[in-house]
């Protein structure tokens, strides 16, 4: 979810993805580089995301993923659920 | 969505791999800029990344994981390891792939035949959307019988049923093709003919109605005489010295009719409109209108016939109607029912032979119990146990396929030289792509028939704590009586066709058809002389004993059968009009044929066309009508008015053994004119052949001949299709009883090997060798009587299937099943003898010390 969140910005290489995630987390998430490629992997097979080979700001090839409409709609229903748990966690902890 | 993901990144070349080690190592890269932006060495960067980073390889590894095929993968290791269980068993895989291999190839070659004939006939577009509208007479029991133009015009008219409606007549011409007298075939047809079966002239048009002398080429005419040249379009055709116009070409796909050189305009002149029953030689071909079904067609044209006045058309009572069937009936023919049931035949074969191999990885499973437990002990799953049990069959059944294929690809080049009656198109019959995938999804689909029964039982076993040895006994008992009923069925069927076969063959025809060549020509046109002239030449020929003029030859394909009356004699009102076949011969056809004269004087020469006209009878006449009478002197009326017999001679059967009935009448040609068609019969010592085609070329260079062939050759192919049934299901009967024998062996075996130590036992506790052999022979023989039983009544249902088929032997015929029963019994008795007798001399000893 977190991976398919930051490719609505753009698409973006697994560097870049990585380091979007550790940053706007404010360093609290780091996805490690063991579970990213994997992830991204599962994307591409299930035609959540696309990729290919671009060029980076510092001229380097790079290989590009794009989030594709299928994964929109996937983010949003794992949003939604995302989304429900996280008020129902909360409601646990206040009722506490 | 995600199969077809992985799918593409199986196939992707270069591999996706290398994308992902490019990707992994600039991703450490761009972190060793990163520590090195923060202030780094190099080295300590590139320690650092890699530290951060983790271990590539495992990281390249697990990404490459999620792409996998698990399933296809594993189902490759389990392929492996069957085919490598199939190679430590190879006797039992060979039987196995080879009963599956004959099955398959059976039913692949019959349905790719039926493909032809029944389910595309002809390979024609759409023809499932024609029908034949045929005539029926019950009155004088005619069936499918040409039109006259009165039914033509009316299922034209029925435009609700039908879209489109054509009518064709057979036609024969000579011409010159390649500067040789030859005779065309053709049709003549009207202009919605080509449009009933959906085809579009390859070149130029097809007919209009206000056409006449127009002519349409075959493909193949086409480019045999013209050179495939366009500019054919316009020129003209001389088919019996009239000048046709060509106008246009057929594709070269309608091949119907089969032989079909050239098509020319039909006109029907008024009359033939509105006579009924009037010069009935036109075949009607209509479209079914877009959602009418043929029963309703049929409907259709029922009910506009039976509300006909038929009184004012001189047919009341006659039973006179029109039956509307579909066009696979009209080119299948009398052919259809012994397809059906070949493919039946092979079907059963291929049934049995699943229950077979079913058995045998039975027999196989309980070997395996073992190695079946540990795997699931070890944590296999249920569903890998039985992918992969399934995936060992499946390959079996799979190398059966391939085999199967072959064989059928073999079997359909000889059945493409077979010479049938009514069956030249089976020169059309291939083994195409459609029907290869049939055969192999057949061979497929019956691994897993095979696979499953045994599969499951062996999971069962395995994971069950009691062993169900007795289940297991079950399931090979269910299979054994299956297959012995099936094989006994097609015994009984086999030798109900076998023995009429041999009741057929030993007919005699009435004459003598050895040594007897027969040839037709066509007439030559204002040539007095010709038959004289002919008759001169073949005597002089060398070893020529005698030669005659005939029409038709007998089992040339073609008859003359009429109505008769007789003089003086009125037919019962109950009784069906009197049919009859005439002859017109030369005086010496009687003596070349060897046709005995029992009475009265043969056709001679001073019967001329002044003289009264004259004919002879054949004894069944005399048997039929004047049995205590002298029938020389009575007068007969067939053709041509009242014609005195002179003479009797023998019965013979001229179009088919199996049935003689009809009264037959020889006419004079030189009273009675012949057709344009003119065959010749010659009794020769040595082959005749080259000497009918120069006697005939000397009489009239412009004389095309045809269709030589010998008389025995025309027999023989007049029982085509008996032999072939009979072989074929002969060659289906034999291989079905020796799988069930090798089947109830196989279990037999099975059953005494695994009781050994028992038998041991028994044996040592003082069980005479005679007990034992009696008790593993009537336990083995059980499944075997229940299977005989379920035959018995299996065959007493299927044989109506064949009944129309048989000739002097009654269906229920208690030889037969007698016969076939015993034989059945005998061979099973055979089977279980070998396991019993070994069981009973099992040594006591031995059997306790191998435990």
């Amino acid at each position: 979810m977190l991976v398919l969140k930051t490719l609505t910005r753009g698409s973006n290489h697994g560097y870049g993805i990585a380091q979007h995630i550790h940053r706007v987390s404010r360093d609290a998430l780091r996805i490690g580089e063991g579970s990213l490629y994997p992830a991204l992997q599962r994307l591409l097979i299930n035609g959540w995301a696309e990729a290919e080979w671009g060029i980076t700001e510092t001229n380097r090839k790079a290989r590009y993923y794009k989030i594709t409409a299928a994964g929109r709609k996937q983010l949003a229903s794992e949003a939604r659920t995302f989304n429900f748990l996280v008020a129902a966690i909360a409601e646990v902890m206040e009722s506490a | 969505m995600k199969l077809w993901n992985r799918l593409r990144y199986w196939t992707r070349w270069p591999r996706p791999d290398n994308d992902l080690a490019e990707e992994i190592r600039l991703h450490r890269e761009m972190l060793e800029e990163q520590f090195v932006r923060e202030g780094m060495s190099r080295p300590q960067a590139r320690t650092a990344a890699a530290r951060e980073f983790g271990n590539a390889t495992a990281v390249a590894e697990k990404s490459r994981e999620q792409w996998n095929l698990q399933w296809l993968a594993s189902a490759l290791k389990d392929l492996r390891f069957a085919w490598r269980l199939a190679r430590r068993q190879p006797l039992l895989s060979a039987a196995a792939v080879l009963t599956i291999a004959f099955g398959v190839g059976a039913n692949t070659a019959i349905v790719s035949v039926l493909e032809t004939v029944l389910l595309n006939p002809l390979g024609l577009r759409h023809a499932d959307r024609v029908v034949v509208a045929r005539v029926r007479i019950d009155k004088i029991h005619m069936r499918h019988v040409q039109t006259s133009g009165v039914e033509f015009r009316e299922i034209q008219s029925m435009t609700d049923a039908f879209s489109a409606v054509g009518a064709e007549e057979g036609r024969y011409w000579t011409s010159q093709v390649s500067g040789e007298p030859t005779r065309l075939l053709g049709q003549g047809v009207t202009p919605e003919f080509f449009r009933v079966f959906g085809v579009y002239p390859a070149l130029g048009r097809f007919f209009a109605p206000e056409d006449r002398q127009s002519v349409v080429l075959s493909y193949r005419l086409w480019k045999s005489q013209f050179g495939g040249d366009p500019s054919a379009i316009g020129r003209t055709l001389v088919l019996d010295g009239t000048p046709y116009r060509i106008v246009g070409v057929a594709p070269a796909d309608f091949r119907f009719p089969l032989a079909n050189q050239v098509w020319t305009s039909l006109y029907l002149d008024p009359e033939r409109l509105h006579r009924r029953g009037y010069n009935m030689s036109l075949w009607v071909f209509a479209r079914l209108k877009d959602g009418v079904s043929v029963a309703q067609a049929a409907d259709r044209v029922n009910r506009y016939m039976t509300g006909l006045n038929m009184e004012a058309e001189g047919y009341a009572g006659y039973g006179y109607g029109v039956e509307i069937d579909p066009f696979s009936d009209y080119v299948a023919g009398n052919l259809q029912r012994p397809l059906w049931l070949l493919s039946a035949g092979a079907l059963v074969v291929l049934l049995i032979g699943c229950a077979n191999v079913a058995g045998l990885l039975l027999t196989r499973a309980a070997g395996r119990r073992r190695e079946i437990a540990i795997r699931i002990s070890l944590g296999a799953s249920r569903a890998q146990i039985l992918r992969q049990l399934l995936i060992e069959s499946l390959l079996l059944a799979g190398l059966g396929g391939v085999a199967g294929l072959l064989m059928a690809a073999v079997a359909l080049r000889a059945a493409t030289k077979l010479s049938v009656a009514g069956g030249d198109w089976i020169t059309l019959v291939t083994l195409d792509h459609r029907m290869m995938l049939y055969g192999f999804g057949l061979a497929l689909a019956s691994g897993l028939l095979f696979g499953l029964a045994p599969a499951l039982q062996l999971l069962r076993e395995s994971s069950a704590s009691s062993l169900t040895r007795g289940e297991r006994r079950r399931f090979q008992d269910v299979f054994v009586t299956a297959e012995v009923a099936g094989a006994f069925v097609l015994v009984v069927v086999t030798v109900l066709l076998l023995r009429s076969l041999w009741a057929v063959e030993s007919v005699r025809p009435g004459f003598d058809d050895a040594h007897l060549t027969t040839a037709y020509l066509m007439k030559p046109a204002n040539d007095a002389g010709f038959f004289n002239r002919l008759r001169d030449e073949l005597r002089a020929g060398p070893g020529i004993e005698s030669a005659a003029l005939t029409y038709p030859v007998p089992f040339g394909g073609g008859e003359l059968t009429s109505t008769f009356n007789i003089r003086n004699r009125e037919r019962r009102p109950d009784e069906p009009e009197w049919h009859g076949e005439a002859y017109i011969v030369s005086p010496e056809y009687l003596h070349t044929m060897r046709i005995p004269l029992l009475q009265g004087r043969n056709l001679e020469d001073r019967d001329t066309a002044e003289s009264p006209l004259v004919c002879l009878v054949d004894s069944q006449v005399a048997q039929r009508f004047f049995p205590d009478q002298d029938l020389i002197g009575q007068e007969i009326g067939m053709y041509k008015g009242w014609a005195r017999i002179v003479g009797i001679v023998g019965t013979i059967r001229g179009s088919t053994l199996e049935d003689g009935s009809r009264p037959v009448v020889y006419y004079s040609r030189a009273q009675v004119p012949f057709f344009p068609e003119v065959g010749i019969v010659v009794r020769s010592s040595v082959p005749a052949v080259g000497i009918i085609r120069q006697a005939v070329r000397r009489a009239n260079a412009s004389v095309p001949i045809f269709d030589i062939e010998s008389m025995e050759d025309r027999i023989g192919e007049s029982l085509g299709i008996r032999r072939l049934l009979a072989v074929l299901l002969s060659v289906f009967g034999s291989i079905a009883l020796v799988l069930a024998a090798v089947g109830l062996y196989g279990v037999a075996a099975h059953v005494v090997a695994e009781r050994t130590n028992e038998i041991g036992v028994r044996m040592a506790l003082g069980a005479r060798p005679g007990q034992i052999l009696t008790q593993f022979a009537t336990q083995g023989l059980r499944a075997g009587i229940i299977g005989l039983a379920c035959g018995l009544a299996a065959a007493a249902w299927a044989q109506q299937w064949v009944t129309n088929m048989l000739f002097k032997v009654r269906p229920f015929d208690p030889t037969t099943f007698l016969a076939a029963a015993a034989g059945v019994m005998g061979l099973l008795l055979v089977a279980v003898w070998w396991p019993a007798r070994r069981a009973s001399r099992i040594d006591p000893q031995r059997a306790l010390h191998y435990e």
